[in-house]
């Protein structure tokens, strides 16, 4: 099985992929041989998808779940061991902070990651490469523990960075009523901002449930 | 022009309908009255779909889901069905956090509803 993935590996490099990739995923190369089948299906997914560390290499969906993590830490770096000699040129990513929170935008709630982005109502007034603070955090959950806001966890904060105002596709709204002689066409975009999540912050001094493993 | 836009809506259609103008332009515009229309339900089935989801997970841990809710309420919690059902699926220790959170806010389970037990097949054989 590791053999496999070492000649996987190798080709996968020498097709010049590695510096399209390096600063959005991880030097994992399993997350590079997912990425390879991932994205002929699913070339609109949202970045977040490909760019979360570590990546389970049998499963496409991003789990993160606390059950899961210490099981796959073994895994992956056994096998990455050899392969990881390969790949050691490409530039060290910076490893991320496995957390996670419940925020709220514009009465709408998201669950986010660091490093990724997400798509909220237009910000009025927020210009690109803004910084960003959001308040309403209403869960934070790190590997051992959980913060439970009630509604919202006192002091925390994510941080964001404004990345792109463009508009949603276009959805034509079409009515039509029979027999009398009414039809209108209207297309319509809606307004939204893409923000990227930097970090998670200001929620140690809450009041946490904790794992007892 | 405008046959054109009609011919690319119409792809995947059946039969005539993604041929013929005539045909093509009705099913289009059904075609479109029904997005307008389903636009607004797909909230409705989301909704329903994540309160399935919340069941499916609070019964595992001997939980129904109207007493869950109901002890969120109680604690005023504000996640909203959405965001319960993703933790639900990907985050299991924190949504078992958030379920004892809730029973204690509100026991209202006495007797534990757990999902049925599942007999294999080494009964029949």
């Amino acid at each position: 099985m590791a053999s496999t993935t070492l000649t996987f590996c190798s080709s996968f490099t020498a097709t010049g992929r590695l510096p399209q990739k390096q600063n959005l995923s991880t030097t994992l190369s399993l997350s590079k041989t997912n990425l390879n089948f991932l994205s002929p299906t699913t070339p609109s997914l949202s970045s977040h998808r490909l760019t979360f560390s570590p990546k389970p290499a049998f499963s496409s969906l991003p789990k993160f779940s606390e059950s899961e993590a210490p099981v796959l830490e073994s895994e992956p770096e056994s096998t990455d061991s050899e392969p990881a000699q390969l790949v050691e040129t490409a530039t060290p990513v910076p490893k991320r902070e496995e957390i996670f929170a419940v925020v709220m935008i514009g009465s709408r709630q998201y669950i986010v990651f660091p490093g990724r982005f997400i798509y909220t109502q237009r910000l009025k007034g927020a210009n690109v490469n803004d910084k960003i603070i959001l308040s309403k955090v209403l869960l934070i959950g790190t590997k051992t523990s959980t913060y439970i806001g009630k509604p919202v966890v006192p002091n925390a904060a994510v941080h964001a960075v404004v990345e792109e105002q463009g508009l949603n596709p276009k959805v034509v709204v079409f009515k039509y009523k029979k027999r009398k002689n009414y039809r209108r066409n209207i297309g319509h975009r809606q307004p939204n901002t893409r923000i990227r999540i930097t970090g998670i912050t200001g929620y140690e001094d809450s009041p946490a449930v904790t794992l007892d493993s | 022009m405008n046959k054109d836009k009609i011919f690319k809506l119409a792809k995947g259609f059946r039969g005539r309908a993604k041929n013929c103008i005539r045909i093509a332009r009705e099913r289009v515009e059904k075609a479109l009255q029904y997005s307008y229309r389903d636009r607004r339900n797909k909230k409705r089935d989301m909704r329903s779909l994540w309160i399935e989801r919340i069941n499916a997970g609070t019964r595992l841990h001997g939980v129904n889901y109207g007493n869950f809710m109901h002890g969120l309420m109680k604690e005023n919690i504000q996640l909203n069905r959405k965001v319960l059902s993703e933790l639900s699926m990907h985050e299991p220790y924190s949504f078992k956090a958030l379920v004892d959170t809730s029973r204690n806010a509100f026991p209202g389970n006495k007797k534990a509803v757990l999902p049925p037990k599942k007999e294999d097949l080494s009964i029949v054989l």
